[in-house]
């Protein structure tokens, strides 16, 4: 028995041995985001050009009772107390909002996109039901939060949270009613306070006007919402940071705001963006120019292109006849040696993708399951305004920020899709090309991709110019991932870089005269 | 995009027990200064998968296919402690679609075998393993992908009765492993509802069960088999998604497998279907080898 035992030894060791070789830790650590102090209040905001609203006073808010009053004191006894000492749930609500309201809605958003992002499945009948706004939890759910459902979505809360604040800013400069822990300094605070004046609470503002946005865009997580909306503002009390009449107000400024954005959401052609019964006449007309082989879908059973009518929803900064002078020039005959070069390059790397190749591919493929490259580039935008180290910017700045970029998203998604379903190209999949992250089921020319990275990369570049060169690096990586990846040809990017830049361009005109001197 | 995940059945479950000759869990062992060289061909199909708990087909896919080469070395250090190694390349297509198949070395395993107990016709065996990816592959592009890009230990306990005589004999074993977290080329990613904005991807352990019942002699081997092969927790495929690493496979099987070896030279060859599951393909495998042994006498 001895032997035995020895060797019972030698085996447990050897198992420990391999456990602790592994290490057990298999914890993941994403970046943290904690509180900061803005480098500008930025005073001025409430005089900034809005998008939706024609002035900051066509919303309404009263003014605040005085600090010195019966009312506003027995607020602040009420905060004191419920400031006064956190539960551990309650202190990492404090520091998760204070990382930023605007950024942390963002990724809220962001996060929805990725969870509703899936097509629909095939039914017995060999069709994909539609996603029903009145039934969004039913399958498939409502919506399919597919790149260009995404952009929009995105837009609409950024320029709701954008206006909303330049409202708030403009009735913050105009009431003055200092924050809570300025009236009396012994009230207990747990983030960095500014001499921001506290009325309306910028935070209450922001969760107002993102939850409306929010539950008209996804209808099916409103109990998802209200815990957020509810954690948001009780976080600004535990914080210490606002009495309960700021925030009272914050959330009736943003609904204000919210219901006039989400009423022109309503009338911006996106309810006819699904017209399938358009198609065929797109077909006709790129034929009648020309057009060979016409664009189909791959998949089986044969799935209707994505939104055909996209491509008429209205534009941020530009109106329509300026998005007919965007779209590109036509892409190459199919007969033509520029089509046969094209085609080659994709057969090379069908024959032998290399690793680095697959890797740029799944890097940026944001397909399904993800937040869409909308919401890759949203997320940059928000991390390089929360990370600008040297002035970090407040929430009018960085909603600013982020209704840029997003406007341009939008509007690069309306003119890819405008493009996309007028000259509607095929897919090298129709050429006997494979993929290696998934194959969009719309026609090829140009790059939604290289349109949404060239004019993200363009206002980016504009807000961050001491960042220029990585932003455009990465759009160009970005375009260059579809060639990779197989579902696009290199003019289709490079046409989509091109188109984007100039999209980009008008919101960069927009910034540079929106009053803001930024 | 819709596909499956029976690949992680053949990735990280089968190709390890895809042999049983000396193999990571019978009670089989070389002689000291013995070594056994298994070259195997595998290959393992399913045109249907569950989605979550949802059985369904993929026009899509069509049928998917997972083949492997393996090179798989018993070796002898004395008749009661036994090391295994294997290295597979492995190769992925699918019958209908458009995915690009994925090929390449994927992990190399090592395993120890021990036999701690031996009373009569009753043994009892510790085994430990671990396995390090070798091959650069995607991890995350399932169900294409040929592994998970993750190390792995696993500790196994293996009991045997074999009736002297006849040769009869019964095995039961389970086992539990541990999966070292993954890198992927995405720096975020979805996974139990949220989104993760990092590239690592944390893989749940697995456990598996099986029992075995055959004929052991001298030149030949016969057994029938079941298995269970499972995640401890993990999310579900979501509706007509892509499966991913974090998905909760579970998976039970059932099989045989043979052995021929008169000399030197020998062939085995197993069969396997997959009865039930979840986030995995219903597979049917196959599995055939070529067993070479070598004795170094001093």
């Amino acid at each position: 028995m001895k032997k035995y035992s020895q060797l019972l030894t030698i085996a447990i060791l050897s198992a420990v041995l391999s456990v602790a070789l592994i290490s057990c830790d298999k914890s993941i650590s994403e970046p943290q985001r904690v509180g900061y102090t803005p480098g500008s209040l930025d005073e001025k905001a409430g005089t900034w050009k809005t998008y939706v609203l024609t002035a900051p006073n066509d919303v309404t808010l009263a003014a605040p009772a005085s600090t010195a009053s019966a009312t506003y004191q027995a607020e602040l006894t009420d905060l004191k107390s419920k400031s006064a000492s956190l539960s551990q749930e309650q202190q990492e609500a404090v520091v998760y909002w204070g990382a930023g309201a605007v950024y942390r809605w963002d990724e809220i958003a962001r996060e929805l996109a990725a969870r509703y992002n899936t097509p629909s499945a095939s039914n017995a009948d060999g069709k994909y039901p539609v996603p029903d706004a009145a039934n969004p939890l039913a399958d498939p759910k409502f919506p399919f939060a597919n790149p260009p459902y995404t952009a929009r979505m995105l837009a609409y809360l950024s320029v709701a949270q954008y206006d909303a604040l330049v409202a708030t800013w403009n009735y913050k400069y105009t009431y003055k009613r200092p924050s809570p822990s300025k009236v009396d300094a012994t009230v207990r605070v747990a983030l960095p306070t500014s001499v921001l004046p506290s009325y309306p609470s910028e935070d209450a503002v922001i969760a107002a006007a993102s939850y409306t946005v929010l539950k008209a865009m996804f209808p099916g997580e409103v109990p998802f919402l209200d815990a957020k909306l509810a954690e948001h503002q009780n976080s600004r009390i535990w914080a210490g940071m606002n009495v309960a009449s700021d925030l009272v107000a914050g959330i009736d400024l943003g609904n204000q705001v919210a219901a006039k954005v989400m009423a022109k959401a309503k009338m911006d052609g996106m309810s006819a963006a699904n017209n399938q019964t358009l198609t065929a006449g797109m077909v006709e007309a790129a034929k009648g120019r020309g057009l060979t082989e016409v664009w189909q879908s791959q998949e089986i059973p044969v799935r209707p292109p994505m939104l055909p009518n996209y491509g008429a929803v209205l534009n941020w900064n530009f109106d329509a006849a300026t998005k007919v002078k965007l779209r590109p020039v036509p892409p190459p005959a199919l007969d033509s040696p520029e089509f046969a070069k094209a085609l080659d390059e994709l057969k090379t790397i069908n024959n032998n993708q290399t690793r680095e190749q697959a890797r740029i591919a799944n890097y940026w493929a944001d397909g399904a399951g993800s937040y869409t490259p909308p919401g890759h580039w949203m997320r940059t935008a928000a991390n390089a305004a929360n990370e600008a180290n040297e002035a970090r910017y407040s929430e009018v700045r960085m909603a600013r920020t982020l209704a840029l970029v997003a406007t341009s998203l939008m509007d690069a998604g309306v003119c890819c899709w405008d493009t996309k379903m007028f000259y509607y190209y095929p897919r090298p999949q129709q050429f006997g090309m494979k993929t290696s992250v998934g194959l969009p089921n719309f026609p090829s020319y140009t790059s939604g991709h290289s349109t949404f990275s060239a004019a993200a990369a363009e206002v980016l570049s504009s807000i961050f110019p001491a960042r220029t060169d990585e932003f455009w690096a990465q759009a160009q990586e970005a375009s260059d991932s579809r060639v990779y990846g197989l579902i696009h040809y290199r003019f289709d990017c490079t046409a989509g870089l091109a188109c984007g830049k100039n999209i980009g361009a008008y919101a960069v005109a927009r910034s540079k005269a929106d009053g803001s001197g930024l | 995009m819709k596909l499956s995940a029976k690949f992680l059945i053949i990735s990280i479950f089968i190709i390890p027990m895809v042999a049983q000759a000396q193999m990571p869990h019978d009670a089989i062992y070389m002689g000291k200064n013995q070594v056994c060289v298994a070259g195997l061909y595998g290959q393992s199909s399913w045109n249907q998968y569950w989605e979550n708990t949802l059985k369904r087909e993929n026009f899509n896919i069509g049928t998917f296919t997972m083949q492997s080469v393996t090179i798989m070395p018993a070796i002898g250090i004395s008749k009661r402690v036994n090391v295994i190694l294997s290295l597979p390349y492995v190769w992925t297509s699918t019958s209908a679609g458009n995915l690009m198949g994925q090929h390449g070395i994927q992990d190399l395993s090592a395993w120890l075998k021990v036999k701690a107990v031996q009373t009569g016709g009753f043994s009892l065996h510790t085994i430990v393993g671990a396995s390090i990816p070798v091959g650069n592959y995607v991890p995350s592009f399932l169900p294409m992908s040929i592994g998970f890009q993750s190390r792995t230990a696993t500790g196994r306990l293996l009991a045997n009765y074999r009736e002297p005589k006849t040769g009869i004999y019964v095995t039961a074993h389970g086992s539990y492993s541990w999966r070292g977290n993954s890198t992927i080329d995405q720096d975020a990613y979805q996974a139990n509802d949220q989104v993760y904005n990092t590239n690592q991807v944390q893989l749940t352990n697995t456990y598996d069960a099986a029992v075995r019942l055959g004929i052991l002699r001298k030149d030949w081997q016969t057994e029938v088999w079941a298995e269970r092969n499972a995640c401890i927790n993990g999310d579900n495929i979501r509706r007509n998604d892509m499966p991913f690493m974090t998905n909760n496979m579970q998976a039970t099987a059932v099989g045989w497998y043979g052995k021929v070896q008169p000399r030197n030279i020998g062939l085995n060859a197993r069969v396997g279907y997959v009865i039930d599951g979840q986030n995995v393909g219903q597979s049917t495998s196959y599995m055939l080898g070529l067993l070479y042994q070598i004795n170094f006498r001093k």
